[in-house]
């Protein structure tokens, strides 16, 4: 939906070139300064420029467990340093778990006040009523479209209505061990980037012995390899009203033929374990791996082997690559506290501000822009992340969707494993999943 | 449970229980030189296969997170690093684990303590007291047993938060105690304690509750032991509940808290080794504790009959 | 005077005759005694109970704001064919009963053995029975993690040293059923196995003696003492381990979860991680509630066949 090429005399939205400096001000789209505290919407005045309200304590929740919850840390304490009148506290649980409680806390009143989650988990949680509109942020941070990537830009919507802004996007990529690549004669430097290179770089691998392409029958990371696959061959996931998973076309069948068919070539082991994918890797056993940014920090910094990052190359016809967007989203809170809301909303502005630095945590910032500034592309590895974006696609924003994927995820472990062919798994997850959509409308709506 | 009562009283009757002999320390290793072979050779390989594990453990604990995975594998750190337990440490305020070690103990004592305090006079009135609805009491007690903890979930959330215990140690200590388990375990124990003696006291004139007090609680030390150690055990290493109702960090338990290390998508293995190390010594150091009585009071403890 | 003789005519007769209940006092005392039990369990066992099969009667998820009255549907849902979950719901029951029938007589059976050893008299045995009570100290995350990597087709160390003394160095201990189910079993061994050997001890300790040395003198083999001295005294406490360790087996879901996240193509993914998916995941509290109870029902008629046999084979 095409949101926001925000008419100047709306609310309040204090120069925000103004009030962050510097060429990563926030979206605005003709760019001129706006006069404080016009007629308040629900959020009042003032909502994401600088807050000048009363004290306020903000509770921020996210999934943000382990090293991201240490760089989160930091900005967290940056921007409390600097808000005297914000004093956010952030509180991490792990994903699974943030799932069960916040829905539980906020029911039972003791919600927080602003918290990260998945684009994937939006219309879930939205149509459950744990999360609410987030639009009067978004229109105070002058959102625009046209510094998000497409994707980015409209999966924060659900029923037409704006519940999350993007923080950032993570995505799979090509991490391959230039150790193993010299010693099969292949150039470093010279990832491959298409089917018959991949394939070349493949056989070249093997003739020296090594199984250079290890194809995990779990989620992480042989579902979400499948799903760039079934990109990149054209297809998808759902058809366009999200009736039906389309996952068993040509297409589908076809990406999960060539994954199998890496292991039935010899170019994988067979019965590939959980992360055995990632740590053959590192140990030089495994030479190509379609893994996560989320390794990019660790890789980088292995001592004894070198790990090259690229983007994912292009099997199929098209650019298809996996991905998910960290989003801030408004918890459903009793009582309105507008002073609470605005100063969500600063904080919002300020993290997503601030994304080259949230950015170093191993992901790309969700604006454009701040993508392309050298403070991002001055992070080791994550610049082939970066060119990905435009074509990173997520799961339609349907609420229980994960419910129906998870079906397609059987069906890649089935195949994988060689427990069924491909055409049979794919075909039997596309009925259920579909039988699961249809559940899900009647009781989501 | 039926035949175990009644195993319990046949027994009774025929071996007057006072005369219960203390623990036996077990018949002496076999003198022949063969057996003392096989014996040590088997203890030894049991040994190994129930070390190797938890060395490997203790090893991973004290390796760097690129080491953990190094192949091919070893059993020595190199390099060797304490960065895991630095983390732990030194984690500072978002993650204070010398705070959740310090809940989880609490929170595993006070609930031990109540298990036994309640179970034990619930289980006295259904293993001697006479009252109408005794057996249905004791029918739908012991059913709840075979029911998944899943069920209980969220429902005693809601309850929880009603009464306001969220994010409190009490909704830790007090809503498992409703469990059956120690119910039944300790009625059966008292089933077979000697009714001369609760006999005499009545006749010296005691009412129950001395009887209680006086009578079957001292005789029943190794039983209660058995049920606090075990307990407490449960207790300290529950996971899923107190990630249900525990939010701030200051206020987690140790494996909802140790779950906050973990990044998302990858697994962290030398933290997640030394947050068990630090998980494990406590208990251990108790069980070593009261090992002997653990041992000497299941013994006694009527389950043998 | 009347106390001792009283008292010892008490203690000639038979437990049975003296058949005085203690009724001393009013009847509310039993009631007082039960009662801080009682409330405890009430508020949080039986009334979350009841209200699971209240539950388990809609088409439940709390959060949102109708719960739609479905009747006994989630129940009889999960017998149809070509229902959501019936399948993957009695796929889930048979991964269940296939652990549990490998992994409960491998530990009612093996502890024994142990005890056995330990009950002996030897240098150091307060540190072995230490050794084997040890890794029931830790939790199933930590267990669940260190078994995933040790266990490991292709990096673990089982098959690495596997590999070195001859055997295949590449069995599929994670993501290949029979072998997951071997990978599970084991690691499930080696976790609890302490506590039932405890247990056992205990048991075996109380033992008379003179029962051995009855029958060493009738001149009975070890196999021989074994059956008719060491069992019989036991029955009891195998009964009590037997029923511990079925629940126990039944409720089995870390392992699963964490080691094989249910490999291959959901084999090993038991009922309680399938329950915990559907209730948890999906938010669909009402049929994950429905197929508690089934599996409930399930393990109670299982224990009550238990008790019978047992009764049975004591009353022989």
């Amino acid at each position: 939906m095409n949101q926001l090429n925000v008419p100047v005399s709306r609310r309040g939205f204090i120069g925000a070139a103004g009030a962050f400096g510097g060429a990563l001000a926030l979206a605005a789209c003709g760019g001129k300064s706006t006069p404080p505290g016009a007629a308040g919407g629900p959020t009042g005045s003032a909502a994401g420029g600088a807050y000048n309200g009363p004290k306020v304590t903000l509770a921020f929740w996210n999934g943000w467990t382990g090293a991201d919850g240490d760089y989160a840390k930091q900005m967290v304490n940056q921007f409390n340093s600097a808000t005297p009148n914000i004093k956010v506290n952030m509180n991490v649980f792990q994903w699974a778990d943030l799932f069960q409680k916040m829905p539980a806390a906020v029911t039972s009143g003791n919600g927080p006040d602003i918290a990260a989650m998945h684009i994937d988990d939006i219309p879930t949680q939205a149509a459950q009523r744990v999360i609410v509109p987030i639009d009067a942020i978004a229109d105070n941070l002058k959102l625009n479209e046209s510094d998000y990537a497409p994707a980015v830009w409209k999966g924060g919507l659900y029923q037409d209505k704006r519940y999350g802004i993007p923080v950032d996007v993570h995505c799979l990529g090509l991490f391959y061990n230039k150790d193993l690549f010299e010693k099969a004669g292949l150039d470093p430097e010279k990832p491959p980037t298409n089917k018959d290179e991949y394939m070349n770089a493949l056989d070249k691998l093997k003739a020296k012995g090594i199984q250079g392409s290890w194809v995990s029958p779990f989620q992480f990371t042989g579902g979400l390899m499948y799903q760039s696959l079934l990109w990149q061959f054209g297809g998808d996931l759902f058809n366009s009203d999200v009736t039906k998973a389309t996952w068993d076309s040509d297409a589908g069948i076809a990406a999960l033929t060539w994954m199998t068919d890496l292991v039935k070539q010899g170019y994988s082991p067979k019965n590939v374990g959980q992360d055995a994918d990632y740590v053959a890797l590192k140990n030089s056993r495994n030479a190509l791996n379609w893994q996560g940014i989320w390794q990019v920090n660790e890789v980088t910094k292995l001592p004894s082997v070198k790990i090259g990052l690229a983007e994912l190359p292009k099997i199929g016809d098209k650019g298809g690559v996996w991905g998910n967007s960290h989003q801030f989203v408004l918890p459903r809170t009793q009582g309105n506290d507008s002073n609470k809301v605005s100063a969500a909303a600063y904080f919002v502005s300020w993290f997503s501000q601030h994304g080259a630095d949230w950015a170093k945590s191993g992901k790309v910032p969700a604006i454009n822009k701040l993508a392309e500034s050298s403070d991002f592309t001055s992070i080791a590895g994550l610049k082939p992340f970066a060119e990905e974006v435009p074509d990173v696609h997520f799961p339609p924003a349907v609420a229980g969707i994960n419910d129906a994927m998870t079906a397609m995820y059987d069906a890649v472990n089935a195949a994988v494993l060689g427990k069924s062919d491909p055409a049979g798994a794919l075909r039997g997850a596309a009925n259920k999943a579909s039988q699961i959509l249809a559940q899900n409308k009647k009781k989501y709506g | 449970m039926t035949s175990l009562a009644t195993g319990g009283a046949t027994a009774a009757a025929d071996e007057p229980s006072p005369q219960r002999q203390p623990a036996r320390s077990g018949r002496p290793a076999s003198r022949s030189p063969l057996g003392q072979v096989l014996f040590w050779l088997m203890l030894a390989i049991l040994t190994v296969i129930f070390l190797a594990p938890l060395v490997w453990m203790l090893s991973t604990s004290f390796k760097t997170h690129e080491a953990a995975t190094r192949l091919p594998l070893s059993w020595w750190p190199t390099p060797w690093d304490t960065g895991a337990y630095r983390v732990l440490f030194g984690s500072g305020s978002a993650n204070p684990v010398l705070r959740w070690f310090l809940n989880s103990l609490v929170a595993a004592a006070a609930n031990s303590a109540l298990i036994v305090a309640v179970d034990a006079a619930a289980a006295y009135a259904l293993a001697r007291l006479d009252f109408p609805g005794k057996k249905l009491i004791f029918v739908s007690v012991i059913t709840t047993i075979f029911l998944p903890a899943f069920v209980f979930l969220v429902p005693n959330f809601l309850i929880v938060s009603k009464l306001g215990w969220l994010d409190s140690l009490w909704a830790i200590i007090v809503p498992s105690a409703g469990g059956a388990f120690g119910v039944f375990f300790l009625r059966q124990f008292f089933s077979t304690l000697p009714r001369e003696l609760e006999e005499a006291a009545i006749i010296d004139g005691a009412n129950q509750w001395r009887i209680f007090t006086r009578v079957i609680l001292p005789l029943s030390r190794p039983a209660l032991s058995t049920l606090a150690v075990l307990s407490f055990l449960t207790n300290w290493n529950d996971f899923l509940w107190p990630v249900y109702v525990l939010f701030s960090p200051n206020n987690l338990t140790l494996p909802s808290g140790l779950a906050k290390l973990q990044n998302a998508a990858t697994v962290d293995y030398p933290i997640i080794m030394a947050g068990a190390v630090v998980a494990s010594v406590p208990v251990i150091l108790i069980f070593l504790i009261a090992q002997r009585q653990v041992i000497e009071s299941v013994s006694r403890s009527g389950l043998k009959g | 005077m009347t106390t001792t003789s009283e008292r010892s005519t008490l203690e000639g007769a038979p437990a049975r005759a003296t058949g005085r209940r203690v009724r001393r006092n009013n009847w509310a005392t039993p009631y007082l005694f039960l009662a801080p039990y009682g409330v405890l369990f009430v508020g949080f066992i039986l009334i979350p109970a009841i209200y699971g099969i209240w539950i388990s009667l809609h088409d439940y998820d709390y959060l949102l704001p109708h719960q739609p009255w479905v009747g006994l549907s989630n129940y009889t849902d999960l017998f149809k064919s070509g229902s959501r979950d019936g399948a993957d719901f009695w796929r889930s029951i048979r991964a269940t009963a296939i652990f549990t029938v490998f992994s409960v007589p491998l530990l009612v059976t093996i502890p024994l053995g142990i005890a056995m050893l330990l009950n002996r008299r030897f240098p150091g045995r307060t540190f072995f029975r230490a050794v084997f009570f040890t890794p029931y100290v830790l939790g199933v995350a930590v267990v669940g993690v260190l078994f995933r990597f040790l266990l490991d087709p292709t990096i673990g160390l089982l098959n690495f040293y596997l590999g070195k003394i001859g055997f295949s160095g590449t069995t599929p201990w994670t993501t290949q059923v029979p072998w997951a189910w071997v990978g599970l079993v084991g690691m499930t061994v080696w976790w609890t196995l302490g506590f039932n050997a405890i247990i056992y001890l205990a048991g075996l300790q109380d033992i008379s003696p003179e029962l051995y040395e009855a029958a060493e003198v009738d001149g009975a083999s070890a196999w021989d003492k074994f059956r008719n001295v060491t069992l019989p005294g036991l029955r009891p406490v195998l009964l009590f381990v037997l029923t511990l360790t079925l629940l126990a087996s039944a409720n089995m879901f870390g392992q699963s979860f964490l080691v094989t996240k249910g490999a291959p193509s959901n084999a090993t993914r038991t009922a309680i991680y399938y329950i915990s998916q559907v209730g948890l995941q999906q938010y669909r509290q009402g049929i994950a509630a429905a197929m508690s109870y089934i599996l409930a029902l399930i393990l109670v008629l299982i224990s009550l066949l238990n008790f019978r046999l047992f009764r049975e084979k004591e009353e022989s």
